[in-house]
């Protein structure tokens, strides 16, 4: 059921919107607001008003180090006598710490107070495999101990049974580990344009060989034509049945490619986004959240930071991206009048080596700091941050202070709204990073 | 189903359907007439055709590049006398040959999965390629790639130790695995690790010091980086005595070899893997046992336990056939061979590959592809859709993807990729004599079984809609037929 809260604000956004966007995009609200009533007996929460998580994984191991500087600690310059960044050049948060000046996009969050930094975040008995960490992040599993599952799989199992699949979206044409299920859920898309049935160029030709409908009828018949997709989530379906799987997801397929293509056409976004991938895909994120698709978690991926050689160049032009992606798209969630609603997660598999490496770089590390973004968030530093005295270090690596799983559980707990233990296996410290 | 039933299938059984069963799962499938003719030998006879690789070889010309280079010794030499911005370019330069050396190596072995000859061999080396996964990526070496995927061919139905033997000595190898890295010292662990836990015997069936102990037996081998060979350096040899799996002794990676695979574990390990690729479904403990049983009696050769499989009752199961869904290269070779059609151009499979998820020479990590469902998501399927259009008219609706970080770029541009599927000569007279009889002929070429009841109404719905049916509306029909999910499935 819509609560009276929920109804106003999603008046009020409709209303902000139907100011400033021509008229067709009031109709698609009010049609997008029959069909969230339509589905609210089954399913508990609508898109339009619950709290979105959106994770980016800086993939390759982000080196922290770099990116949220100790411009003033001397052991910081001594380890890192070519690539250290002078206290000069970074954008200071304190006395102690300041940005990679290529973040200026998070300086302006952090004026802003919408980002939060949790300093030295990893786990014990850190392991410098990317594929081996990334599944220990993903899966939240203890160092030795290999999950099936993933920790936002978990969450679908736990949370969200029954709801519509595009509850996860997964950017990026590989189901996330984190997303792993009992229960398959989710979607995952690439490409908005190329996610959907292409019709032959010679079907549009008079003498027909269009096979649209029919295609529709195909894959229409697993559920009413309603789309009561959570008649289909529930119980029955197992990995044990491909056939049945490959219908739901044929059906989840076509209903989410509908409605995404509807959306991306419609929902406009109120900022420009700079052009490079990590940017079109949170630009997509924000129609999305801002149509109303409703959606739990969002899962991205910007690839490329394992920096072992030349890495100035590289970590510089990745975290502008990073950073300018970032800030446009909390302005334009903003604008929209979503940005209450959303928190981002950025992680990294590992961070990078304390000292620098013979070829310009840095080699596989361990702890590093984790960003979070957005309207409600606990602005400023969190956690104690780690020595970075050679005899503090573990096999040359940051020790990490914090569990990332204690963030997992706050984002859990206070923003997604959900017991963390059960889908953590234990229970962490709490943290208040959010709400 | 409780007990694996490895005898052999009846001969009143064996009819049009087992065969096609067959050639789906130890082949890549065929035309209904491939198929026939595979039936008309009879069961025996078709293992036997299936098994021997040399039959029908086809001529495969060695591309100049997976030859040893004559002048590399001279190429490294520059390269170490080069400035650091003219190292970077020729690094550059190497990379982008590389890059063209993988496309053509990919289409290389598409080719030949697509040709008639020994469609079992190359089924084999892609579940070799899976079962050992070593990306390119980290290689970095078309050449060494090519060396591999030619070692894979050669043991495909081999001996499993020596296969191991093999692989442990492979240049790819022992590059992917840090096996070139490991010190006497330090000896690198990772592909010790690996080679116990993802390749021979999985977890719980070793112990941690078993892997430091076999990382130890393993040093003193490495990778001659000049003459890109595996090299025994005595110096770089451990000579202390290793404890290993219970044993004890200067044991070297043939020693290592020989205890893993007398382990009890080693051969249900690989039984039961090939028996999921190939039936399709996961072994009991139970049906590990007696697969493990049947290897372990033919001395752990693969060709005699393989044709005890494809003889088997259990292979042809109805609860087995045509339920496994089909791997990106499947649907790919699978859609070319019952098409009847040309295999799409390099850059064009590669691209597809790599949008469904199984890029060949690059899987996502030492486990290689998980298949299964791992292969389905929203957005791969979408994909098998759109590949349908590209494989039966010729348009191709696919994006391009993207090196670097640019946006993906429009799909809207489609020229006419490539040619269209040849349906005059998919369809007789006969068939076309009406809709049912259109589809008929459908399900005899991509399913050999009827279609569930929904997908056939759709396809007679789709023909009746159509006032001809000519060489465009069969087209739309083969299309509409393979976005069944009934088509991922084989």
């Amino acid at each position: 059921m819509q609560s009276r809260r929920s109804f106003l604000r999603t008046s009020a956004v409709g209303g902000s919107f139907a100011a400033t966007v021509p008229g067709f995009l009031a109709g698609t609200f009010q049609s997008l607001s029959a069909e969230a009533e339509a589905r609210s007996a089954t399913q508990a929460k609508t898109g339009r008003d619950t709290p979105i998580l959106v994770v980016l994984q800086l993939a390759g191991g982000n080196d922290g180090l770099n990116t949220v500087v100790p411009f003033a600690n001397d052991e910081y310059h001594r380890a890192r006598p070519h690539l250290g960044l002078a206290a000069a050049d970074v954008l200071k948060l304190n006395d102690q710490f300041g940005l990679h000046p290529a973040l200026r996009g998070f300086q302006v969050l952090q004026d802003q107070g919408r980002l939060a930094v949790v300093h030295g975040v990893g786990y014990p008995n850190p392991n410098r495999s990317h594929f081996r960490s990334t599944e220990i992040w993903a899966t939240a599993s203890d160092s030795q101990k290999v999950e099936r599952h993933g920790w936002l799989g978990r969450y679908f199992d736990h949370a969200c049974s029954g709801q519509d699949p595009t509850v996860g979206v997964a950017l990026g044409r590989t189901r996330p580990q984190a997303f792993a299920a009992q229960k398959p859920s989710g979607i995952s898309l690439e490409n908005p344009q190329a996610y959907q049935y292409v019709e032959p160029d010679e079907g549009k030709m008079s003498d027909g060989g269009s096979g649209r409908p029919f295609y529709r009828q195909m894959n229409a018949e697993v559920g009413p034509s309603g789309g009561t997709i959570q008649n289909l989530g529930s119980g029955h379906l197992t990995v044990d049945d491909p056939r049945a799987f490959l219908e739901r997801t044929a059906f989840t397929a076509q209903t989410s490619s509908d409605t995404i293509q509807r959306l991306a056409a419609k929902v406009k976004n109120e900022v420009s986004y700079p052009a490079n991938a990590l940017a079109a895909n949170l630009k997509l994120v924000a129609q999305l959240i801002a149509g109303g698709l409703p959606t739990r978690v969002f899962y991205l991926s910007h690839g490329g930071y394992d920096t072992h050689t030349h890495q100035l160049g590289a970590h510089a032009r990745l975290l502008r991206e990073l950073g300018d992606a970032l800030a446009a798209f909390v302005a334009d969630l903003n604008a929209l009048g979503q940005l209450d609603r959303v928190a981002v997660l950025t992680f990294s598999e590992f961070g990078r080596r304390v000292a620098e490496n013979q070829s310009g770089g840095t080699d596989h590390g361990a702890g590093a700091p984790v960003f979070l973004l957005g309207g409600k968030i606990r602005p400023g530093f969190h956690g104690p941050a780690p020595s970075l005295a050679p005899a503090d270090l573990l096999n040359g690596d940051v020790r990490h202070h914090t569990d990332f799983r204690a963030i997992y559980a706050d984002l859990l707990e206070h923003w997604l709204g959900t017991p963390s233990t059960p889908i953590l296996g234990r229970t962490f410290p709490p943290l208040r990073l959010v709400g | 189903m409780n007990q694996l039933d490895l005898t052999p299938l009846p001969e009143a059984r064996w009819n049009h359907a087992a065969a096609a069963h067959l050639l789906n799962r130890a082949g890549w499938g065929g035309t209904p007439g491939e198929i026939e003719r595979l039936h008309s030998q009879g069961l025996p006879g078709a293992v036997r055709q299936l098994l021997d690789f040399t039959a029908a070889p086809v001529a495969f010309t060695e591309p100049d590049w997976a030859r040893p280079d004559p002048d590399r010794a001279t190429k490294l030499a520059a390269l170490r006398q080069a400035t650091e911005e003219q190292r970077q370019k020729m690094r550059r330069e190497v990379q982008q040959e590389n890059h063209r050396h993988l496309l053509e190596l990919q289409q290389i072995w598409l080719r030949r999965m697509t040709a008639e000859g020994a469609p079992l061999q190359e089924k084999l080396t892609l579940f070799w390629h899976g079962h050992f996964a070593t990306s390119a990526q980290k290689v970095r070496s078309a050449r060494l790639m090519y060396r591999q995927n030619q070692l894979f061919r050669e043991h495909a139905a081999g001996h499993w130790p020596a296969l191991l033997a093999a692989v442990t000595q492979d240049p790819a190898m022992l590059l992917y695995l840090d096996q070139a890295e490991s010190k006497p010292g330090h000896p690198n662990e990772n592909y010790a690790r690996e080679l116990l836990e993802l390749f021979t015997l999985g977890e719980g069936n070793y112990t941690e010091s078993d892997v430091t102990e076999a990382a130890r037996a393993l040093t003193g081998l490495t990778y001659d980086r000049l003459r890109q060979e595996p090299v025994h350096r005595p110096r770089l040899r451990d000579p202390r005595p290793k404890h290993l799996l219970g044993e004890t002794g200067d044991f070297d990676e043939h020693g290592l070899i020989r205890l893993i695979t007398r382990q009890p574990a080693a051969a249900a390990f690989i039984a039961g893997k090939l028996w999921s690729f190939f039936a399709g479904t996961e072994p009991s403990d139970e049906e590990s046992s007696a697969l493990a049983a049947e290897l372990r009696r033919h001395d752990l050769q693969f060709a005699p336990f393989l044709k005890t499989i494809f003889h088997s009752v259990a292979f042809y199961e109805p609860a087995r056939c045509r339920r496994q869904i089909k791997s990106p290269v499947q649907l790919l070779v699978g859609a070319c061979r019952q098409l009847e059609r040309d295999l799409p151009p390099a850059p064009l499979t590669h691209n597809s590959l790599r949008l469904l998820g199984q890029e060949l020479f690059n899987p996502p990590n030492v486990k290689g592809w998980d298949g299964g469902i791992a292969w389905i998501n929203t957005s791969t399927l979408l994909t098998r859709h759109n590949l349908a259009l590209l494989l039966t008219t010729g348009e191709n609706p696919l994006p391009r993807i993207q090196r670097g970080t640019k946006p993906a770029g429009s799909t809207r541009a489609r020229a006419l990729a490539i040619g269209a599927a040849p349906v005059e000569r998919l369809f007789g007279d006969e068939d076309r004599k009406s809709p049912e009889a259109l589809v008929a002929a459908v399900e005899r070429r991509l399913f050999q079984s009827r279609l569930p009841e929904k997908d056939r109404s759709a396809l007679l719905r789709f023909l009746e809609s159509q006032e001809t049916h000519g060489p465009k509306q069969l087209r739309g029909l083969l299309r509409l037929a393979m976005c069944t999910s009934e088509y991922q499935l084989t």
